[in-house]
């Protein structure tokens, strides 16, 4: 298998880039007045006071036998940590991909089909609305529904992790760009399909519009998508930092940040080595799906 | 694989349905008979002897005791000592201790535990921040180092009797004792829980851990056999919520009590009638400072750092740009604590500061100003910067990253940063020794890297004052002279304001983290609630 060595590149990667940033773990644990013997005790006890190599090599120790460590500054166990958030995560993930592919495909492909009829009003109305959910920053678009659905229409709770009244905003508001990006990629597929002989072919025939929609096109025009929402699934996976912050879900994103901001690198490495492994995960996962949809592309998983 | 279009259409239809929110209501599962709050971050760690952020001190203060409190006058009060002495040398302090304090496990607390709890601190193997706290005590050193097996300073006199011996007199001794890492927490407890004891707490206070989900909520349930009379409430719920405008969303929808309130929301609190009668408000123990290093060029010079201090209109930006939501300062330590008056506060004269800048021939002055990337601090940096262009001083301001930033303001490498200082026990020395004594340059506190040997002396002779008004006099001598040297512009002690529900009734704003033990606050159920 390759992922040990990408495993190891990339925990490599990632501690050479931890070492490299300005800044001490050390400073947040001892609060604003610290006395300089403190300070070089904790990172003796901590193991910062090593070089990089010595500091490496205790860290794949500790992570060949399948522990992460713990947080510098909460002193609980990362592994425990993570698992407990990633659920979260994926629950969030996994609604706002609920969203956005029906929506995402639905509106490019409507936006591609009537690109060709004689009112393009349709088409204009979704060119419009996608622009619009690509350009809004998330931090804008959360807070306008908060706002709205929370506090004016007091319809679901504004923060929380918990059941679907909680998850609806969120998964909303991570749903807006993505269906957007996904109504573009769909439309210029579809646009590209409609123009390909067999569709001409098939038309010819005399199938209805809507079955060489539906069957030429839309099938053709899968394998595109199916990219577009493995990169986006993968990514969401990983967290939702802003999303996560100002919905109060408790997930990964907002984990990492955290760490990173208060350079607790066991949290850090830990999240890194989690969202590594999410990537390869979903990666494959699109690569099988691939399969199914276009018999052509051959998983490679048996030589000879 | 066949593809039939009707039943795709009748999946999308499907899905869009189930994405479709549900309509119920926020009638939000609220524990009945607990007051929310808000905490802005998860506490790290609510073992006491590793406690060095506000939020983990809220907390522990409701979990624990020590052996004397804050009152609310920012006097010392009994905890779990009922009295005190101290011997006329000021050396010897002895505690005598109340009997039937329990632990949650019911066990009581002996004098021993302090012993313990004491030492637990200054023990390398603990990693505490804290050991500052107890380090003027006799054989904290030798303890510290690994060369003594107990500290001699700390004698357990029977079960009922505390004592502390200091190496020399030490007047803020007792203030520091209200603090988290002078809580006593039960040994057998520590020693059982190990590492996880920072997750299961066990102390003496008014309340008890009854579930912590970290990241998101912790709840603190009543202890019904507190020695200090029960809480009236029956337990204490903070929400953990990073976000300020989504906690301003929750308290408006009436599902957190009490919040403390963001500055992006004050203005809006305040000019509602509806609101403005339940803002409560309390002058803070802090100071807001713009430090200039003063240990290198430009500003190794006093005068400059003073034609810079002459140059900005604090008192106005304080009104505007801030709202007035502090007080102007007149030095670093806070009117609260300040028994005595400055003769010359600084104040705004351009004309004078350009006078002084040209005449040492400094006229395009560059400096450069570290900032940490929050809204409110680069937004003032930016108004600071103009009052400066215009006396000749141009500041180039960096923006950093927080931990990036409070590395580099540590390491001395700014010019000019803004920093503030919130006050851990209520006395003056606590604004001036960690800040200005040239032990502490760098992380202890001094980041200005401020060396004035008589200011050095005079704070350590405030120090060992047994006498209060000969305190009180050397502390101004020593706080006369750092305003005449003017390391920092001291701008402005800002004011803490709480607001609550309509039905919360006895809710204080307290300027110290340890003074709040969740006894007063009272949950008034006559009172229509939504």
């Amino acid at each position: 298998m390759l992922l040990v060595p990408l495993m190891f590149a990339v925990t490599l990667f990632a501690f050479f880039l931890l070492k490299a940033l300005p800044g001490d773990p050390v400073l947040g644990l001892v609060g604003e007045r610290a006395d300089p013997e403190t300070m070089e005790s904790m990172r003796r006890e901590l193991g910062t006071d090593k070089g990089f190599v010595g500091q490496y090599a205790g860290y794949l120790k500790l992570l060949l036998k399948g522990d992460l460590g713990r947080s510098y500054y909460t002193n609980r166990d990362v592994l425990a940590d993570i698992s407990r958030k990633f659920p979260n995560t994926m629950l969030l993930a996994f609604a706002a991909m609920l969203v956005t592919v029906p929506l995402g495909t639905g509106l490019g492909f409507l936006s591609a089909v009537s690109a060709g009829g004689r009112s393009r009003f349709l088409e204009r109305l979704i060119d419009t609305l996608s622009i619009s959910g690509l350009s809004i920053p998330v931090f804008w678009s959360a807070i306008i529904i908060m706002m709205l659905f929370s506090l004016k229409l007091k319809l679901l709770p504004p923060s929380g992790t918990g059941g679907i009244r909680f998850l609806v905003l969120p998964a909303a508001v991570l749903a807006i760009p993505a269906a957007a990006t996904l109504a573009r990629v769909t439309k210029t597929t579809v646009l590209e399909i409609l123009r390909m002989p067999y569709v001409t072919t098939a038309r010819s025939k005399g199938l209805s519009a809507l079955r060489v929609q539906l069957v030429h096109v839309l099938r053709n025009a899968v394998i595109p998508i199916v990219t577009i929402i493995g990169l986006d699934f993968g990514s969401y996976l990983n967290g939702a930092v802003v999303t996560e912050t100002i919905f109060g879900w408790d997930g990964i994103g907002k984990f990492t940040m955290e760490g990173i901001i208060k350079r607790d690198y066991p949290v850090i490495m830990g999240c890194i080595i989690t969202g590594t492994l999410v990537f390869v995960v979903v990666n494959l996962i699109t690569d099988v799906i691939y399969h199914y949809l276009d018999p052509r592309i051959r998983l490679n998983v048996k030589k000879g | 694989m066949s593809f039939d279009p009707a039943k795709t259409i009748g999946g999308i239809l499907l899905v869009l349905a189930l994405a479709v929110p549900p309509l119920s209501c926020t009638s939000s599962n609220r524990l009945e008979g607990y007051v929310y709050y808000r905490l802005n971050a998860s506490p790290s760690t609510l073992d006491p002897a590793l406690i060095a952020d506000v939020s983990s001190a809220t907390i522990a203060a409701k979990l624990y005791n020590g052996l004397v409190r804050l009152d609310d006058g920012l006097g010392i009060a009994p905890d779990i000592a009922r009295k005190w002495s101290i011997s006329e040398d000021g050396l010897r302090y002895t505690f005598l201790l109340r009997r039937g304090v329990r632990f949650t496990n019911g066990r009581e607390v002996k004098a021993s535990d302090f012993k313990y709890s004491f030492e637990r601190v200054l023990d390398p193997s603990t990693r505490s921040p804290n050991t500052w706290v107890f380090d003027k005590v006799e054989g904290a050193g030798e303890f510290l180092k690994g060369r003594a097996g107990e500290v001699r300073g700390f004698k357990a006199k029977g079960d009922y009797v505390f004592e502390i011996t200091l190496k020399r007199p030490f007047s803020p001794f007792l203030s520091m004792l209200t603090m988290p890492p002078a809580y006593v927490v039960p040994r057998e407890e520590v020693e059982k829980q190990g590492a996880d004891f920072s997750s299961r707490p066990s102390g003496t206070g008014p309340f008890t851990l009854k579930e912590w989900l970290p990241d998101r909520e912790l709840l603190l349930a009543r202890r019904h056999d507190y020695f200090g009379g029960r809480s009236m409430v029956k337990g204490i719920a903070y929400r953990i919520i990073a976000e300020d405008l989504t906690a301003v969303t929750e308290f408006m929808l009436g599902n957190l009590d009490v919040i403390a309130l963001p500055a992006t929301a004050y203005a809006r609190f305040k000019n509602d009638e509806k609101w403005s009668r339940y803002i409560l408000s309390r002058e803070g123990l802090n100071t807001y400072y713009l430090g200039m290093n003063s240990s290198r060029p430009p500003f190794d010079d006093p005068e400059l750092r003073r034609a810079v201090s002459y140059a900005i209109d604090r008192e106005k930006i304080l009104n505007t740009f801030y709202e007035g939501r502090g007080r102007l300062a007149e030095g670093p330590v806070p009117h609260l604590l300040r028994r005595w008056k400055t003769g010359r506060p600084i104040e705004y004269a351009p004309e004078r500061a350009r006078r002084m800048i040209r005449k040492k021939g400094l006229e395009d002055l560059e400096v450069d100003m570290y900032v940490s990337a929050d809204r409110e601090v680069v937004d003032l940096a930016e108004i600071i910067q103009a009052y400066l262009a215009r006396v000749g001083i141009n500041v180039n301001i960096r923006q950093l990253e927080w931990s990036a930033y409070k590395d580099a303001v540590n390491k001395g490498e700014p010019d000019m940063f803004w920093l503030s200082w919130w006050a851990d026990y209520p006395d003056p020395e606590n604004f001036l020794f960690p800040l200005f004594h040239s032990r502490n340059l760098g992380p202890g506190g001094n980041r200005v890297r401020y060396v004035n040997r008589e200011v050095d002396s005079l704070i350590e002779k405030g120090q060992y004052a047994v006498d209060e008004e000969e305190r009180d006099y050397f502390y101004q001598k020593a706080e006369e002279i750092i305003i005449e040297d003017s390391p920092w512009v001291f701008f402005w002690h800002k004011t803490d304001y709480v607001i609550t529900q309509p039905w919360i009734k006895g809710c204080r704003v307290y300027p110290v983290y340890s003074m709040d033990k969740g006894t007063d606050i009272m949950i008034d159920s006559s009172a229509v609630r939504r």
